[in-house]
């Protein structure tokens, strides 16, 4: 237990009244419409997406976890927590791509890419799937928060689980979005500021950078300062067949949608943005700042493994960051620094309570129960169903412990089997709304044979991770690419429409080509062959030559994982006076200049331009999410369809 | 099979479950809007 002095209470009492005051100041905003109690009337500036990106992706199990694989690993840990890594891709492909469509959730886009009753189909299986996921994950994390409470105060878990988990409740319910997104940049602040002064304070206790350098090669440790400390090509604790495999999730997952458990979260920041340009650096500002807390909690974790180097089981090492924080800081900023535990608990808990209603509300009841309901109704149902995902995660969290320990795994298997069609159904015109439900159905099937039932009755022994994640990919494909091509593609009218309001990435050459011949775009090189050669790096652009990828886009999203991986990898050496980071780091700032001066004024150009047509595009949207066609009659389904 | 492929078997259909009720609120919703199109169809 940790002694609270009255400064500590006082610090934690004012951070909580400030964001429970904050939601009232934000009611009237979030009562006003659908749109601002979900996505706060899309007009949110780059830096609040951009904060609430680093809030969501800090959870209270955050620093338990990435404490685990440095102290395990050492620095070739933070590969793990590379998986960030697919903001520096998503920011300039699958961000710009989704701003676009204007969904409010990636259920909603499965509905504008794909059409008639398969994309129908599609929403209400990842709306289904989204509600249930955020229940879980609400537990999940209020466990987390159970068992610091525990170490803290010596309270029961369930106590933990359940006190901070409703004073959240109380602003998302009231402030909807508004309060989520306004909570997430005061509580980015607080955490940031309390994981720079905890890892800091950690690094001085164990003597300081060189020390712990000195200390680590002393112990015969040294090759835990090594980020490519490899164990062979397949075996080991740390093989290099899966430092690759993680690496082709994160950098290539970033072309596709819902690649990582994270963007369905992510999708509702890009789409609250109030232009294409703004969710893009939104997204890509917030995974930069996840990666620079990293870096701080790597050094930091380090600094704890030279000063208790014993620790055999990971229940006693996951908490190491928590006891930095807790053992080494003076009374009164202990206060400050369990306000910054709740920053980072309340943050998560709003977003995952606001999203999942938000998935239930416009997916589930707006879709399919009740397409006529007001604004007003939306609200409530969208209150109502927070509530009901609170319970639920109550339930979860205290009485299925066990089994969401499990089940976080099985999950992350499953997403071996959709992560190819995540990237396909963006990228690739002929892919379907079969070929993707098939990839989910089959998932269920392969995943539990491969890695359990197979080898439980010895067929094989038990693959390693990135062995399963391989196989499991390879027999996926052998469902949904079949299911892709023995079925109808999409109806060109329907994909025609979705691509001249998008204009994806990828494979959509009989797209692209039957919206020229509709008058819709105009082709690429017939405009060019007019304006004559362009120079090197293009930088001024007009509307429709900005709507095409060229190789400004290119230099982004190629620069951009390398600026990522320069930004952790070289902050953390910097941190421990190791030199060669700050070439990595110079690196990483020159990288993200050249990104800045060669990106931005194309996706000004593409962001003035599509602002002009957002208002009647989502005025389409609206009537066909109330099965209606642009003329206000009566359709069963938007833009058509199979049927 | 051990407890953990059970246990995990348990979870992962719980999860499937969700997915397939919405499913089947969109299947259930499409028919009645097919239907109710039909029937505005042959009143025309």
């Amino acid at each position: 237990m940790i002694e609270f002095t009255l400064l500590d209470w006082l610090w934690t009492t004012a951070y909580l009244l400030l964001m429970v005051g904050g939601a009232f100041f934000f009611y009237r905003l979030a009562r006003r419409s659908e749109s601002d109690f979900f996505l706060a009337g899309r007009g949110l500036p780059w830096w609040l997406p951009a904060s609430s990106v680093f809030s969501t992706h800090t959870a209270t199990d955050t620093p338990m976890w990435i404490t685990g694989v440095i102290y395990a690993h050492g620095l070739r840990g933070l590969w793990y927590t590379f998986f960030t890594a697919w903001t520096a891709v998503g920011a300039f492909v699958s961000a710009r791509i989704f701003r676009r469509s204007l969904a409010y959730t990636q259920a909603e886009w499965q509905s504008l890419r794909f059409g008639g009753l398969g994309s129908e189909l599609l929403r209400g299986w990842l709306a289904g799937w989204q509600f249930f996921m955020n229940m879980f994950i609400l537990g999940w994390v209020g466990i987390a928060m159970g068992k610091v409470c525990a170490l803290v105060f010596g309270w029961p878990v369930w106590v933990g689980l359940v006190i901070p988990t409703l004073i959240t409740a109380v602003y998302t319910l009231a402030a909807g979005y508004w309060g989520v997104v306004m909570g997430d940049f005061l509580q980015g602040i607080v955490a940031i500021f309390a994981i720079l002064l905890v890892s800091i304070v950690g690094i001085v206790a164990a003597g300081g950078p060189s020390a712990i350098t000195e200390r680590l090669i002393d112990m015969g440790q040294g090759w835990r300062l090594d980020p490519l400390a490899f164990t062979g090509w397949t075996g080991g604790e740390f093989p290099a067949l899966w430092w690759l495999t993680m690496l082709v999730i994160a950098v290539i997952g970033g072309f596709g949608m819902g690649t990582s458990i994270d963007w369905y979260v992510e999708a509702q920041r890009i789409q609250s943005a109030k232009t294409v340009r703004d969710a893009s650096y939104g997204l890509w500002v917030g995974g930069a700042i996840t990666l620079v807390r990293n870096a701080f909690w790597a050094a930091s974790i380090l600094a704890f493994f030279v000063m208790l180097p014993d620790l055999k089981e990971a229940a006693d090492y996951e908490l190491g960051w928590f006891r930095l924080g807790f053992e080494l800081l003076p009374a009164g900023l202990i206060g400050v620094f369990f306000g910054a535990i709740l920053a980072i608990h309340l943050s998560t808990i709003s977003s995952h309570l606001n999203l999942g209603a938000l998935y239930f509300t416009r997916d589930l009841y707006q879709r399919y129960l009740n397409p006529e309901a007001g604004e007003r109704k939306l609200v409530w149902v969208g209150r109502a169903s927070t509530l009901v995902l609170l319970l639920g995660s109550f339930f979860y969290g205290l009485m299925m412990e066990e089994i969401t320990r499990w089940l976080i795994f099985a999950l992350w298997l499953m997403m071996a089997g959709i992560w190819l069609p995540n990237i396909l159904q963006v990228v690739w015109w002929r892919f379907n709304a079969w070929g993707y439900l098939s990839s989910w159905i089959a998932n269920l099937g392969v995943s539990w044979l491969v890695v359990w039932v197979l080898p439980a009755f010895g067929f094989f022994p038990p693959l390693p991770d990135h062995f399963q994640f391989w196989l499991l990919m390879l027999l996926g494909a052998m469902v949904f690419v079949p299911a892709t091509l023995l079925t109808r593609p999409e109806k060109m009218s329907h994909l025609v429409e979705y691509y001249v309001m998008t204009r994806p990435l990828g494979w959509w050459g009989p797209v692209h080509a039957e919206a020229v011949r509709l008058g819709l775009i105009e082709d690429g090189p017939s405009r060019q062959a007019r304006s004559g050669p362009r120079p090197l790096i293009r930088r001024q652009w007009t509307a429709e030559e900005a709507q095409d990828w060229t190789r400004e886009d290119w230099i982004a999203i190629v620069l951009s994982p390398l600026v990522f991986a320069g930004i952790m990898f070289g902050l953390t050496k910097v941190l421990l006076l190791q030199w060669s980071g700050l070439w990595a780091l110079l690196g990483a700032v020159v990288g993200s200049v050249v990104i800045y001066w060669v990106i931005d004024p194309k996706l000004r150009a593409v962001s003035a331009d599509y602002e002009e047509q957002q208002a009647s595009y989502i005025k389409t949207l609206e009537s066909r999410m109330r099965w209606k066609d642009d003329d206000g009659a009566a359709t069963g389904t938007p833009g058509g369809g199979e049927g | 099979m051990d407890d953990k492929g059970l246990v995990t078997l348990l979870g992962m259909s719980i999860a499937y479950l969700a997915s397939f009720l919405g499913m089947g609120l969109a299947w259930w919703s499409w028919r009645k809007r097919q239907g109710r199109q039909g029937g505005q169809r042959e009143d025309r």
